[in-house]
């Protein structure tokens, strides 16, 4: 899967493609607008992750221009702006999904496995990872087609290490996934250990065939 | 507190209460001596005809003492006593006190007395003439009542005149002063006064203009710095974020290292929360927003609720949610989740644990109680950075965002502390 960053700041731009960079996904970096059109002119990309600060630009820009040929990239737009207007205008012209910065490069990779899962795949809703397959539309995990009964955060904390394979998750992160912005607000993120606990629990208790590791105590990784 | 014009006033009422009442004694004392002055003549005139009457009697001894004998009996007030010469002085004039026998009054009548001489015949006569003078507290009680009557119509007089002086004259100041107190800052709208032809007003109307139009410049160039300052703060926090992320999956982390890793998490989302805010702050300033639409809070309210449901749940919160829910408003629906979302986290953070928040809905208001131990600063609360408590979590922001959002939509935020219960309320 190739994907594109274009991003001006370059520590940023590398670290999304640090972290991305696994069997899955070939990153490249784009710097500036003009640069981002001259590479999608040449190769095809399975998704655009666009800053639309650029310094020759707006990045609403690029999405004008790539509409007609690039039916099946994804696109997700990542603003410092965190402008109501702006992702609205981004969604209205195309844009899949739009995320403000700062962000956890965890929540990043679960939204582009889902963008990418939506695009690539006639617009799929099963994700199936060994013996588990989820149904997004439904609502539904399935382990060797047996029904998982999940709550709705247990189900999204799933996605995000499903996006997230391999990788360590801090809880902070995963209280952000399920709060939001507000959860700074409150000093204590314990509640994510009983969400996780639950959550392997009840894949053990069905037969999962992979693992979902606690790492160094604090930490989560889903291994694929 | 005293109105300006009401201190002269007093002043001025005082002194003429002295003066006036100071006045009472000097009117006696004038009116006193030229009533004593005047009998003092009318008793010499009344000598002087009493000797030319005389006169005419001059040759017959012992007519002369029938009629003095007669005079005595007819006209007590002016008694001829026969004396010798050792016993003639100079005239005297001086008051006494009497009880006259001819009056049916016991009370004392005071006299003017002329002891004067008189030669007739070669005889010496002592001439004593009275003449009733007024007893001196009937005038002074006249002369009081007139003074007072004055002193009245004269405050009266200042009362009126004070009004509508004061009407007339304040009525520039009190157009600016009303100006100003619908003056906001934040609106950052010029104030046109009205011009006066009273030098010191227009004095002032100049100052406040040149104060208010510096006072502008002011805020627009910190609101600038404030929006700047943020934005250029995004880049590097979402470079640390990103950093902390990367370092995480470095496989050769220590347990403290990864402990470590974990306590910045929490004040990067802090400080990444504080930044956004400052950014909405600036945006509340000067954007539309113009996407509204019919924004029902009752459905707001239920997902913020789910979205906080694992921080209510740990903090064993009871929620409760009561009245109607077809409260509604013309607005745009990012500005009410924000404003809820803020209101419930906070209700949220500061109930103590196994506490309970209660949701109100009605037509035209909404409200949340949440219980607390002691008031918060009723005048601080809505502004930013106001530290109204002690719990170290808070962004300092939220209350401010709800109060530019209240006001961008003419709604009413109100606080207030009863019964052990913080309660947030806002009027549509």
């Amino acid at each position: 899967m190739k994907i594109l960053i274009v991003e001006d700041e370059m520590e940023l731009a590398k670290d999304m493609a640090d972290y991305l960079n696994d069997e899955h996904y070939i990153c490249e970096i784009a710097n500036s607008l003009s640069s981002a059109i001259d590479k999608l002119s040449v190769h095809f990309y399975d998704c655009i992750l666009l800053d639309l600060m650029l310094p020759d630009g707006n990045g609403l820009e690029l999405l004008k221009e790539l509409n007609p040929q690039n039916k099946h990239t994804g696109l997700i737009i990542i603003s410092a702006k965190d402008a109501l207007e702006d992702k609205i205008k981004g969604l209205n012209l195309g844009a899949d999904d739009y995320l403000s910065k700062p962000f956890h490069q965890s929540e990043l990779a679960a939204r582009l496995h889902s963008v990418i899962r939506r695009k690539q795949f006639d617009n799929s809703q099963i994700v199936k990872q060994y013996n588990l397959t989820i149904d997004i539309l439904a609502k539904e995990a399935r382990i060797d087609n047996k029904a998982i009964n999940l709550t709705k955060k247990e189900l999204d904390l799933l996605l995000l290490f499903i996006g997230n394979k391999n990788k360590v998750l801090s809880k902070s992160a995963l209280a952000e996934h399920l709060s939001g912005d507000f959860a700074d607000m409150f000093d204590n993120h314990d509640f994510v250990y009983a969400h996780v606990k639950n959550l392997k629990k009840k894949l053990k208790t069905h037969g999962y065939n992979g693992t979902l590791h606690t790492v160094y105590g604090t930490g989560y990784k889903w291994e694929a | 507190m005293t109105k300006l014009l009401d201190r002269p006033f007093k002043a001025f009422t005082i002194y003429s209460l002295i003066i006036l009442f100071c006045s009472i004694p000097m009117y006696y004392w004038a009116v006193d001596y030229i009533w004593s002055s005047e009998l003092d003549e009318h008793n010499q005139i009344i000598k002087s005809e009493i000797q030319h009457q005389l006169d005419q009697w001059k040759n017959d001894d012992k007519d002369l003492d029938l009629l003095i004998e007669n005079w005595n009996i007819v006209r007590p007030e002016a008694k001829l006593t026969e004396i010798t010469y050792d016993q003639v002085k100079s005239d005297s004039t001086y008051e006494v006190e009497l009880n006259s026998a001819f009056i049916d009054d016991s009370d004392m009548e005071r006299f003017r007395i002329l002891l004067t001489y008189l030669d007739i015949n070669d005889r010496h006569y002592q001439l004593l003439i009275q003449t009733n003078i007024d007893s001196g507290d009937e005038t002074i009680l006249s002369i009081a009542l007139v003074t007072l009557v004055f002193f009245l119509l004269l405050i009266t007089g200042f009362i009126i005149l004070n009004k509508r002086i004061s009407i007339q004259l304040w009525k520039p100041f009190q157009t600016t002063l009303e100006q100003l107190k619908a003056f906001d800052l934040s609106r950052e709208k010029h104030i046109e006064f009205q011009p006066t032809d009273i030098e010191e007003f227009e004095e002032l109307n100049q100052t406040l203009k040149k104060l208010m139009e510096k006072n502008i410049a002011v805020y627009k160039q910190q609101k600038t710095f404030i929006e700047n300052a943020s934005h250029e703060l995004q880049t590097p926090i979402a470079q640390i974020k990103s950093k902390l992320d990367i370092y995480y999956q470095s496989s050769k982390l220590s347990k403290a290292q990864s402990d470590m890793l974990d306590t910045l998490q929490l004040p990067i989302s802090r400080l990444a929360r504080i930044n956004k805010n400052l950014l909405l702050l600036a945006k509340l300033d000067h954007s539309d927003f113009k996407d509204i639409s019919k924004v029902n809070f009752n459905e707001l309210i239920d997902e913020s609720l789910n979205l906080f449901s694992d921080y209510i749940e740990e903090r064993e919160l009871k929620v409760q949610k009561s009245g109607t829910d077809i409260l509604d408003q013309s607005c745009n629906s990012f500005l009410v989740e924000t404003l809820l979302q803020n209101l419930l986290s906070n209700a949220i953070k500061y109930a103590p644990i196994g506490g309970s928040i209660h949701i109100e809905l009605a037509p035209k208001k909404f409200t949340i109680l949440n219980d607390g131990a002691e008031s918060l600063k009723q005048n601080m609360i809505f502004e930013r950075f106001a530290s109204v408590s002690a719990s170290q979590a808070s962004s300092g922001l939220g209350l401010a965002i709800v109060k530019e959002i209240c006001i961008r939509y003419s709604w009413q935020p109100k606080y207030e502390f009863t019964k052990g219960q913080h309660s947030f309320s806002i009027d549509f």
